[in-house]
C-alpha cells in the first residue's frame, strides 16, 4: 500500500471515530428537541385548559351529557361535582372543559380529548358563541351520528347548567365552518333549552339527534354519494 | 360508499326510477355542486348515503333536515323562523319560482320527514337494532336541496369484518327502493285527493 493510501485510510478512520463519538450527542439533541416540543405542548395545554376558578365558585352537582355506555348512539346525563362560577360565561367554560376532560371512560367521550375551548362569549340576548380549537373539527369522528352527539352533548350540558344561554353558535379557531366534520351543519345557531324534568339523573338515555341550527350563510365541501331518484317517471 | 350507491341505483332502476349519482368516482363535488345537480331535476328525490365511524354496528338510520324552532316531528312545512317567513313573503310575489339557496329544503320538510319515516320502517326491518323512528338532524347537504331529501347512515366503518359492511348493501338498496315506491304512491294518493295535507 502506497503512503498516500495509508494517509487516506488514517483520515477516514479519524472521521469514523469522530462520527461515532458524535452519535450519543446527536441522540441527546434529538431527544432534547422532542422533550422541548412535548413540554411546549404541555405548557400550551396547561395554560388553555388550566382549571378555571373564580371567586364565586361553589361546588355543585352539574349535569353533563356523555355517550351512554349501555345504549350506543345515545347521550346520557351524568351527575358530576364541580366548582362552578356564578358568572355564566365562566360557568359555561368550566362545564365545557369538564365535558372534555372529565369523561368517565374514553368510550363515553363525545368531544376529542385534544379539543380545547379557546373562547366563550355570551351576548345579552342569550346567544352564546363557543370558539373551539381545530381539534374539534379534525378529531371528531366523521359521521352524522358522532357529530350530532358532539354538538348535542355541548348543547344539553349548557342547557342544564347555564340558564342564561338560549342559543349556541360554534366556531372553530375563530372561524365559522360549514360542518363539524363533514356532515353536521355548523352555520346556524343551536337552540339551548333547559332539560325537561325527564332529564333528571335517573332519566333514560336520549337519542342524539334533535338539535337544529338556524338557517344562515353558505359554503361548500362534501363527501358522500347521493343517488337522486325521480319518482314521477316509473 | 360508491358500492352502496351503485347497488341502490340498480334497485331503484328496477322500480322504474331514473337515478343520477352525484359522483361516479373519486371526485369530490361540493355540497353546492351536488345541490345544483339535484335542484336542476324536476320531481326529484334526494337520498344521501353515508357510512358512519361510530354507532351500533349493523344498524342504519334515516335523517331529514331540521330547521330551527321546529319541534322534532312537526309535520308543518311552514314551521320556519320569522326570518324565513319574512323572506318567503317578500320573495314570493317579487321573484316567483326562485328559491333561497340556503333555505331550499324549507319547503320540503314535511315531505322529507314522510320519506324518512318510510325509509326507517324498511331499515328497521332489515337491520336489527336500528331505531324504529327516523331522526332529524341538520345534515348540511340536505339544507340546499329543493326536493324531498333524506340522509341514510349505516354503522359503521369500525366493523371488524369488512365483509359484513358489504353485506349491508343489498338490504340497504331494497330498503331505499321500497321506501321510494311507497313515497311515490303516497304522493300520487295525495294528488288524487286534493286538500289532504302531506
Amino acid at each position: 500500500m502506497s503512503r498516500a493510501w495509508k494517509i487516506a485510510a488514517a483520515i477516514l478512520v479519524v472521521f469514523v471515530i469522530f462520527a461515532l463519538m458524535s452519535i450519543p450527542a446527536m441522540i441527546r439533541s434529538v431527544l432534547g428537541l422532542r422533550r422541548a416540543s412535548a413540554t411546549a405542548e404541555q405548557s400550551r395545554r396547561s395554560i388553555i385548559q388550566s382549571p378555571i376558578s373564580t371567586p364565586t365558585d361553589t361546588r355543585v352537582t352539574a349535569q353533563l351529557f356523555w355517550a351512554s355506555p349501555t345504549v350506543p348512539g345515545t347521550l346520557e346525563p351524568s351527575q358530576v361535582q364541580l366548582p362552578l362560577s356564578a358568572d355564566p360565561v365562566q360557568r359555561a367554560k368550566q362545564l365545557i372543559a369538564a365535558l372534555i376532560t372529565q369523561v368517565p371512560t374514553p368510550a363515553q367521550s363525545t368531544l376529542p380529548a385534544d379539543a380545547t375551548l379557546l373562547q366563550f362569549y355570551l351576548l345579552p340576548n342569550g346567544t352564546a358563541v363557543a370558539d373551539f380549537s381545530d381539534a374539534l373539527g379534525t378529531e371528531t369522528p366523521s359521521g352524522i351520528l358522532s357529530e350530532q352527539m358532539a354538538v348535542d352533548s355541548i348543547v344539553r350540558t349548557l342547557g342544564a347548567g347555564v340558564s342564561e344561554v338560549h342559543q349556541l353558535k360554534i366556531l372553530i379557531h375563530g372561524q365559522e365552518t360549514d360542518t363539524l366534520a363533514g356532515h353536521l351543519d355548523l352555520t346556524g345557531f343551536f337552540p339551548v333549552t333547559a332539560p325537561e324534568p325527564a332529564d333528571s339523573p335517573a332519566a333514560s338515555p336520549t337519542p342524539a339527534a334533535t338539535t337544529s341550527p338556524a338557517p344562515p350563510s353558505p359554503a361548500p365541501t362534501g363527501a358522500s354519494n347521493s343517488p337522486a331518484g325521480k319518482p314521477s317517471s316509473p | 360508499m360508491l358500492d352502496f350507491a351503485r347497488i341502490v341505483r340498480v334497485a331503484l332502476e328496477a322500480q322504474g326510477f331514473r337515478v343520477v349519482l352525484t359522483r361516479e368516482g373519486n371526485q369530490g363535488p361540493s355540497f353546492d355542486d351536488r345541490s345544483t345537480l339535484i335542484n336542476s331535476i324536476s320531481d326529484a328525490v334526494f337520498v344521501s348515503l353515508h357510512v358512519s365511524s361510530t354507532g351500533p354496528i349493523g344498524t342504519a338510520r334515516a335523517y331529514s333536515y331540521v330547521f330551527p324552532n321546529q319541534a322534532p316531528g312537526d309535520p308543518a312545512d311552514a314551521a320556519l323562523t320569522p326570518k324565513t317567513q319574512l323572506f318567503a313573503s317578500l320573495s314570493g310575489p317579487r321573484h316567483p319560482g326562485l328559491v333561497e339557496w340556503n333555505l331550499a329544503q324549507s319547503s320540503f320538510v314535511a315531505r322529507s320527514q314522510k320519506l324518512s319515516q318510510l325509509a326507517q320502517i324498511q331499515l328497521a326491518q332489515k337491520f336489527q337494532g336500528s331505531p324504529d323512528l327516523p331522526l332529524q338532524a341538520p345534515v348540511r347537504q340536505l339544507r340546499t336541496i329543493a326536493a324531498p331529501a333524506i340522509a341514510i347512515e349505516v354503522s359503521s366503518v369500525a366493523v371488524p369484518n369488512a365483509q359484513k359492511l358489504a353485506q349491508m348493501g343489498q338490504p340497504l338498496a331494497d330498503s331505499v327502493a321500497r321506501a321510494l315506491v311507497d313515497f311515490r304512491a303516497s304522493l300520487r294518493g295525495a294528488a288524487a285527493s286534493p286538500g289532504e295535507a302531506h
